[in-house]
């Protein structure tokens, strides 16, 4: 399949590689910092602290604040109005209600004050809808009547996906695009640059089995980088790819096939590094922002959503949270692996008409 | 069989400040029936390198042939390109490498496996085995560049400016290298500005001047010819200047 040139060309891509440290450590630094942020906001809060101050000790106001209490978000503390204030003050507690002396008559109810720190809005909103439920189910109580709604809130897919899980494909999919875009890209232009290109055509190389061999060392080495990621984040933050590792690292392989393309490709627009730098940015940072490497691209507006699934960042990362989340197949062929298919034979051509072998050896 | 036979070789560019084209190369021809060194002279940006670069097959050729050996570079570059050594301006390498590595890799792009010690021995950097080119000084460099120009036995061997930036001792060290293939039965092609290589090097010299070939002979002929100083020896710089003026070329 490959010949003995191809591979031991390939080899000394792989030795220079590993001879440069640093850009190992680099390569694998983002990645992980990523990971490791945002496995973080993935687990489930502490519950934040909301004061209680109960002036009226009335049956209500006991019926009220054992409601209160059986809500996970927060966690209840009872003390006296002074002492609460000077927490909420603080930032100790996040917001303080008020239970009135006058809360006690059924017809002349005094009203409740819910002492807030206004910059702390998401959780001042939570609390007020617990509160107002909360007075609901009390008054409910003594009016004596049975609610006429339920809600019932259920995951269809039944089981549990944390953000980190939605989060890991997207990650690895960018991941794969910075690293096989720099490893063709930016090498050649470094390697015309300095003449080195220049001097390997004056053998008998053939263009092919350069490209060939560049591919290969490039795939092995992102294949581990990845492979490197990926069980990190397996073993410690507890995910788990549903589907088949076989279709995973099949998408894995012809992602980083489409990005070392169109990294050729954009290698031969540029004469020099700092020419390549903003054109490999037009090119990778809208798609970052766009692809659903964060976010899910139905959250974006319905006019540009047709735009943004067909870039090629989408659609690899659409295949692979498929089949880590949801256990797709890739013989499945699903439209985004499709959209992977068509965009391996793009870049493919693109690469190869835009690199021009006489120019690159200038 | 002429070992390297060039005739009306042509190529023009696009002038990156005019707009305009113009031609690097004007309709060169050269014969080498015999081993031997030649020199092409000639100012800056007389075409000496375009030249080299076509018939090397780097430069696709506007109008001409160019045949090494019998084979024509436009038809089969891959077969010149086979039987040539071929030494750059300028000498950069991938990095990490060690000398022997690099060695070993230019043998496999001719599918060669070579003895990467005993060619450093014949340019006298075996010691320097484990080195990289970045360690290596400008003579040291230089040397080295030959050495994988030489990986697949050349019949033909092409220097572009081999001695420039060299100090004197560097400089001899390099043109005894170069003497030394040549009594070995290589033919070497090379281009300078220094006059006194092409004297001491060069059978056969050529000087160009505005992508065309202005005269050819062996040194000695062309000072007789040319050389109207009062020098009692005469000398090829004074041909030289005689023959493509005193302007400034840049």
């Amino acid at each position: 399949m490959f010949t003995s040139l191809q591979i031991h060309l390939a080899g000394i891509f792989l030795k220079i590689f590993l001879r440069n440290r640093q850009a190992i450590l680099f390569s694998l630094f983002f990645p992980l910092i990523f990971i490791g942020a945002f496995s973080f906001s993935g687990t489930s809060n502490d519950p934040f602290i909301i004061g209680v101050t109960d002036e009226s000790q009335s049956p209500f106001s006991k019926e009220f604040i054992k409601n209160l209490e059986q809500e996970e978000i927060f966690n209840l503390i009872e003390g006296d109005f002074e002492s609460l204030q000077s927490s909420l003050i603080q930032g100790d507690i996040k917001g303080l209600i008020l239970i009135p002396n006058n809360f006690k008559d059924i017809d002349n109810l005094g009203a409740l004050k819910f002492y807030v720190d206004a910059s702390q809005t998401r959780q001042v909103s939570v609390v007020q809808r617990a509160i107002e439920t909360s007075l609901l189910s009390v008054e409910r109580k003594i009016r004596n009547i049975e609610p006429l709604f339920e809600l019932q809130l259920e995951d269809v897919k039944a089981r549990p996906q944390r953000y980190i899980d939605f989060l890991l494909p997207g990650l690895l999919a960018f991941m794969i695009m910075n690293l096989s875009i720099a490893g063709s890209g930016f090498n050649i232009v470094e390697y015309r640059r300095r003449g080195i290109l220049k001097r390997l055509f004056v053998t008998p190389i053939k263009p092919k089995d350069f490209i060939t061999s560049i591919v290969l060392a490039r795939m092995l080495i992102v294949l581990v980088q990845l492979s490197v990621v990926l069980s990190i984040a397996l073993f410690l933050l507890d995910i788990t790819i549903i589907g088949s590792y076989l279709s995973f690292y099949l998408t894995v392989i012809l992602g980083t096939f489409i990005f070392l393309c169109i990294g050729f490709a954009l290698g031969s627009l540029a004469k020099t590094q700092e020419g390549i730098r903003p054109i490999v940015g037009l090119v990778t940072f809208p798609q970052v922002i766009l692809s659903g490497v964060f976010f899910p691209i139905s959250s974006m507006p319905e006019v540009v959503q047709p735009i943004v699934y067909s870039l090629p960042l989408s659609s690899v990362v659409s295949s692979l949270r498929e089949i880590a989340n949801d256990g797709v197949s890739f013989m499945a062929f699903s439209t985004s692996t499709i959209g992977v298919l068509i965009w391996v034979l793009i870049s493919f051509v693109i690469a190869t008409r835009f690199f021009v072998w006489k120019e690159v050896a200038k | 069989m002429d070992i390297l036979k060039v005739e009306g070789l042509q190529k023009s560019y696009i002038s990156p400040e005019t707009k305009e084209k113009f031609k690097a190369v004007d309709g060169v021809s050269f014969f080498l029936d015999e081993i031997q060194i030649y020199g092409i002279l000639g100012p800056n940006g007389a075409g000496k390198t375009t030249t080299l670069e076509m018939i090397e097959g780097l430069t696709d050729i506007d109008g001409g042939c160019a045949k090494v050996d019998g084979v024509d570079v436009s038809l089969d570059p891959y077969a010149v390109k086979q039987i040539i050594g071929v030494q750059l301006q300028s000498n950069e390498y991938f990095d990490s490498l060690s000398l022997e590595e690099l060695l070993k890799l230019f043998g496999k792009l001719y599918g060669n496996n070579i003895n990467a010690a005993a060619l450093l021995e014949k340019v006298d950097l075996v010691e320097k085995i484990r080195a990289k080119p970045e360690e290596l000084s400008g003579g040291q460099k230089q040397r080295f560049s030959i050495a994988c120009a030489l990986v697949n036995e050349p019949k033909v061997l092409f220097l572009d400016e081999p001695t420039t930036g060299l100090d004197p001792q560097a400089k001899h060290n390099l043109w005894d290298l170069i003497k030394q293939l040549n009594h070995s039965g290589m033919t070497i092609m090379l281009t300078t500005h220094n006059m006194e290589e092409a004297e001491t090097l060069c059978h056969n010299v050529a000087i160009m001047n505005k992508g065309k070939i202005i005269a050819e002979g062996k040194p000695q002929e062309l000072i007789e010819k040319y050389d109207s100083s009062n020098d009692e020896k005469g000398n090829l710089e004074n041909v030289f200047l005689y023959l493509t003026g005193r302007e400034i070329f840049d």
